[in-house]
């Protein structure tokens, strides 16, 4: 057991050396060539590289408010575009980096697990796992039938881990449905934070579009709940579970 | 012998002609459906253009031709539940008037099935033979989410109205 725990430490530095670039040449092109016939190790070095993208996505997205402010009274707007045109080239040339790399490994389309910051999920869902995968939309405000979806995806969760059986489940909300996941108007907190605490196995998802529409359409400060963690588009994001085989349920 | 060949090739063609042609006719119809509705809304209106949703649905791809499910859960319940039975139970529509009745046993008639979640019916303190239209043991399911889950996982596809 220690051995394997030891193999990973030593897996993921090598991995995380890949992707700040700091091996040589020939050390990458060996580490890529035994990245080929490892799965596990595969898709492990592209859970990292989203994990580092989303930091990074979210990072620009909770600064903007700030630096929008600072701008406004530094008169400094034209600087605060061009770090934010940066930092949106810098993120598309991860995408077009990671979509080449992938490419390049060839073997089956992995199932990326992008929201996974603290490894809370129990490894990346690839094709042909029995592991069942529901993603659910929430869009709309109504708070009984928020809290009944949460019952409901509580008794699931509880009858499949007793069964032994995999499940994943993410909430994604937005537009008038990321009340369920703001400080202020949640009427789940409680419920939210106990469920994500036992679950390991389960994401809040909230959009950060519509977190940015808020602000600028309604001057609205958005405080999400902690357990929520944030995505660029709510909608794409649930596109994209679908296009990857989830289950989709609108709330 | 070189016509006798030709003629075969000749034939050939054509047949494979018919059969592509035969397959892409096939194509343009709509072909087998599996299909899940899900109501969890209790706006009449809204349910009332669910179940046109569905009989247009049914019109244009043939009832030979679909299995099609309503699941539904939470206050989707209200679509089933008859107005004299509102005041004992804690929704807050019943919208199983006559003429939602009629729909329904038109829908029904066309081998639409309507499931019914067992959590709601506790929830919400529904007797399901007696306040519900139409609902006997075999239509109600243990929880409408999973439900709509496990329809999924075996091929059926997802439509919200």
């Amino acid at each position: 057991m220690r051995r394997a725990n030891g193999k990973h430490v030593m897996d993921n530095h090598d991995l995380h050396a890949l992707l700040d670039d700091e091996l040589s040449p020939a050390d990458k092109l060996a580490l890529m060539e035994r990245l080929q016939h490892d799965d596990y190790r595969r898709n492990a070095l592209c859970e990292l590289r989203n994990l580092k993208e989303m930091v990074k996505t979210a990072y620009d997205d909770i600064a903007l408010p700030e630096t929008q402010e600072n701008a406004l009274a530094n008169t400094t707007v034209g600087w605060t575009r061009l770090r934010v045109a940066a930092a949106s080239v810098a993120a598309s040339l991860i995408l077009v980096f990671t979509t080449v790399f992938t490419g390049q490994l060839g073997g089956e389309p992995s199932r990326l697990v992008l929201l996974d910051p603290a490894g809370k999920g129990t490894r990346p869902a690839l094709p042909g796992d029995e592991e069942m995968r529901i993603v659910f939309h929430v869009s709309g405000h109504d708070p009984e039938s928020s809290e009944e979806i949460l019952r409901e995806v509580e008794s699931m969760l509880t009858s499949y881990g007793a069964e032994g059986k995999k499940l994943r489940i993410e909430i994604v909300a937005h537009g008038k449905g990321l009340a369920m996941l703001r400080e202020k108007l949640s009427t789940q907190k409680q419920k939210i934070a106990e469920l994500s605490k036992h679950f390991p196995n389960l994401t809040f998802v909230a959009c950060m579009n519509t977190v940015k529409r808020l602000r600028v359409e309604q001057g609205v400060i958005v405080n999400l709940i902690p357990e929520a963690i944030p995505i660029h588009s709510g909608v794409a994001h649930v596109v994209k579970r679908q296009q990857e085989g989830w289950i989709y349920i609108q709330v | 012998m070189k016509r006798l060949t030709t003629l075969f090739t000749a034939a050939l063609v054509a047949l494979t002609l018919a059969l592509s042609a035969s397959t892409f006719a096939e194509g343009q119809g709509y072909g087998k459906q599996k299909v899940v509705y899900h109501i969890n809304y209790d706006n009449p209106k809204q349910q009332a253009g669910a179940m046109r949703n569905i009989q247009n649905h049914i019109n244009a791809v043939g009832a030979e031709n679909l299995e099609l499910k309503v699941v539904l859960h939470g206050k989707g319940l209200s679509l089933l539940l008859e107005p004299d039975a509102l005041k004992h139970t804690k929704l807050k529509f019943a919208n199983a008037t006559d003429e939602m009745q009629a729909k329904i046993s038109g829908l029904k008639d066309q081998g639409v099935a309507f499931n019914v979640c067992a959590n709601t019916l506790k929830g919400k303190k529904i007797n399901a033979e007696s306040d519900l239209y139409d609902v006997d043991k075999a239509d109600i399911v243990p929880s409408g989410v999973a439900e709509l889950a496990k329809l999924q996982a075996r091929g059926y596809t997802y439509i919200k109205p």
